[in-house]
């Protein structure tokens, strides 16, 4: 029976590449293809069935067939290492690991741990049979690694669970302050990560205060990554005055982040580096027009789902959001293209996709992966 | 806009665009708006992300001493026992390390700083007083008058799709034009008074030092520039590094216009005070023509005609010594009655 086991640096909940882990697991359980899950880390309250790396040390892992590790790559871990000593056939899956410059200035260690990454991404180039990635931007940086086989398998997210569980408390507090105050809601959701460009948006949110809207909120919800980032952005949102207007709200419950999707009237991303970015499908599952800095795999994810911007000076984004929100016709039709765009997405065309090139790793096997 | 409609994102990009320049003309975006929000923000990035040297070795200065006792604390009770047992057994060989490090780190900031103050004395004679000189300037800058090269950058510019810069753009006329020509046109013009009216002529320009702006500009954005006023003053070094920019900065394809008074001119056509003062000359068309040249351009050179007013005529032919007589009045035209402003067009391949 052939095996496909996973191998990641942190197994966590409530994380894309957590939750796709878990997909893909159903997915191979589906065909009959023994997998387990193996973490450098697995954090409380991710899904079961997981072991670590530690655990498992040099034993052999079950399977009494063609046997393969999948090793998702996003970060510098010495769980790579692990995966390329073992004698097991070799995958990977790429869901981009950030440009270690961005990181350098603000928090250095985490730039020496990308910067690791990618070393070790290109060391697993030549040991690997075939790589996955999330996008064709993540495949082509693979390509030019000198990965030999390579297929863009998008992040496996059960689009049509997106909107369950709100929390209607959440729903009445941000209620009340629109109908109090008036003003649009912006949304931005991602970690605060300097790559992501949470000031951008601050900046062209304080422009369109000012021209537009100036009762608009602009609420950030996302875990803290790098402190010192956080710590500038409440230091620049204070010395604009819009400490009531912005809100770094953190890592919130899947129910509040549910309502912050519900009662937000625009979602503006002017990230810097995205390898996939699920929050642009989030915010198309929940009819939102989106407004985004086409950068990176950004235009590949949201397609026509969104309103993209070549580049991202405040005056130009404010104008941008100020038309989406103003012309009802636009703001239509760009959640219809997102909804269309979202079933490109949806879990069983990706599921199907997935199978479709375990096929193709499965018929490639000329006995190179261990039994 | 049906829903089954595509939508049509050029068009929708160019309305925005234009929504943007109308706002800026009715004051709600002054021109200095961005460059405002950016240093506010610049404040409180890290000093390594600015370019500021004395923020930047401060920082390494604080950085440069090395901790010898490394921390014991742990989620784990036993753990820190076992830490501080282990730290107190390596503190002999962790601190000779830490000290030489230190020792070391030490000494080269104590370097980098020496050599800031060495650097910082050339710069009051060199760099310094160009950026000094440049800023009094500045102050005394009034809009060019480019009216005579309105054919000429249009015609350059026919068919250029994309974004076309005019630096510096002064009151805008010229950027008018190519925005009534079509163009997706912006400006840069670093003096604010100047930009102010620019903008509030409906024109989309940004108050900023133009090597500035350009070295923001992604690479391969721009379809087109067209490069006035600073082309005249600027000290030969940034010259270079505009024809560099200018280069890095357009996509294949792009069309550049350089707009100069001349060397010959540089002492009649200018405010005494501003060519006196201005820490650099202009270049003759022939050395625009190399720098672009050597960067993958294609230029030719554009000179205005002699004003026919006040030209010597010449003999008539058939007169004894008319073609002697004929070379040397088309010489002294050209010397006496020519402008020696020029426009070099060039074409990138």
């Amino acid at each position: 029976m052939v095996a496909i086991h996973q191998v990641l640096p942190v197994f966590a909940p409530r994380d894309a590449i957590g939750n796709h882990t878990v997909e893909i697991r159903r997915a191979l359980h589906a065909r009959g293809i023994t997998s387990e899950i193996i973490a450098g880390e697995i954090n409380p309250g991710a899904a079961q069935g997981a072991r670590t790396v530690r655990e498992i040390g040099r034993r052999r892992l079950p399977g009494d067939g063609p046997t393969w590790l999948l090793y998702h790559a996003s970060t510098g871990s010495p769980v790579a290492e692990w995966f390329a000593e073992r004698p097991e056939g070799k995958l990977i899956d790429y869901h981009n690991i950030s440009p270690p410059d961005v990181f350098g200035a603000w928090e250095p260690h985490v730039g020496v741990e990308l910067e690791h990454g990618r070393r070790q991404l290109a060391e697993l180039a030549d040991i690997t049979d075939w790589a996955l990635a999330d996008s064709t931007f993540n495949q082509r940086e693979l390509n030019g690694l000198g990965y030999r086989r390579t297929a863009v398998v998008p992040i496996l997210i059960d689009t049509a669970a997106f909107g369950h569980d709100v929390d209607a408390k959440t729903v009445t507090r941000l209620r009340r302050a629109k109908q109090t105050d008036g003003g649009a809601d912006w949304l931005f959701v991602s970690r605060i990560l300097p790559h992501k460009a949470h000031h951008d948006v601050i900046k062209a949110f304080a422009a369109y205060r000012r021209a537009y809207d100036p009762s608009a909120r602009l609420h950030l919800i996302g875990a803290v990554g790098s402190a010192r980032y956080a710590d500038a952005l409440t230091d620049f949102v204070d010395d604009l005055d819009l400490s009531d207007s912005v809100v770094l709200a953190g890592s919130v419950s899947a129910g509040d982040l549910e309502a912050y999707f519900q009662v937000a009237d625009v979602y503006v991303s002017l990230s810097d580096h995205e390898g996939f970015a699920v929050p642009l499908l989030e915010a198309m599952a929940h009819d939102l027009p989106v407004v985004a800095y086409s950068c990176a795999a950004v235009p590949e994810t949201a397609g026509t789902g969104a309103l993209l911007l070549d580049d991202k000076p405040p005056t130009v984004v404010a104008a941008a959001v100020h038309r989406v929100l103003t012309d009802e016709r636009l703001r239509r039709a760009l959640v219809a293209s997102g909804r269309e765009q979202l079933s490109a997405f949806a879990l069983p065309r990706s599921v199907a996709r997935l199978s479709a090139v375990i096929d193709d790793i499965i018929a490639s096997f000329d006995g190179g992966a261990s039994k | 806009m049906a829903l089954t409609e595509p939508l049509d994102f050029a068009r929708l990009n160019a309305e925005i665009n234009e929504e943007v320049r109308r706002r800026r003309a009715a004051g709600d975006f002054p021109p200095g708006l961005e460059r405002e929000l950016d240093s506010l923000f610049a404040r409180y990035a890290p000093a390594t992300t600015g370019a500021d040297f004395d923020e930047v070795v401060e920082r390494a200065e604080r950085t440069s001493f090395m901790h010898a006792d490394v921390p014991t604390a742990s989620n784990q009770r036993v753990l820190v026992y076992v830490k501080r047992g282990l730290r107190s057994l390596m503190a002999w060989y962790v601190r000779f390390l830490a000290q030489q490090v230190t020792a070391f780190a030490g000494a080269i900031t104590r370097s980098v700083r020496l050599l800031g103050h060495r650097v910082d004395r050339l710069e009051t004679v060199t760099i310094v007083a160009a950026e000094r000189s440049l800023s009094e300037v500045k102050q005394r800058r009034a809009g060019a008058d480019l009216s005579q090269w309105s054919a000429v950058v249009t015609n350059a510019m026919a068919g250029v799709t994309g974004r076309v810069l005019h630096a510096e753009c002064g009151e805008g006329e010229l950027l008018a034009h190519l925005v009534a020509d079509g163009r997706d046109a912006y400006g840069v013009e670093p003096s604010e008074p100047l930009a102010m009216a620019a903008a509030r002529a409906g024109l989309d320009v940004r108050a900023d030092d133009l090597l500035a702006h350009l070295r923001a500009v992604p690479d391969g954005a721009l379809a087109g520039a067209v490069l006035s006023g600073a082309v005249d003053c600027l000290p030969l070094g940034s010259l270079l590094e505009l024809a560099d920019l200018v280069t890095a900065k357009t996509g294949p394809g792009a069309v550049v216009v350089v707009l100069s008074v001349g060397p010959g001119a540089w002492a009649r056509a200018l405010d005494p005070i501003v060519s006196d003062l201005a820490p650099g000359r202009p270049l003759h068309p022939e050395t625009w023509c190399h720098l672009l040249a050597t960067r993958g351009w294609d230029p030719a050179l554009v000179h205005p005609t002699a004003n026919p007013t006040q030209a010597l005529a010449p003999v008539p032919a058939g007169t004894p010594g008319a073609e002697v007589i004929n070379a040397n009045v088309e010489r002294l035209n050209r010397l006496l009655y020519s402008s020696p402003a020029y426009a070099v067009t060039a074409r990138r391949a």
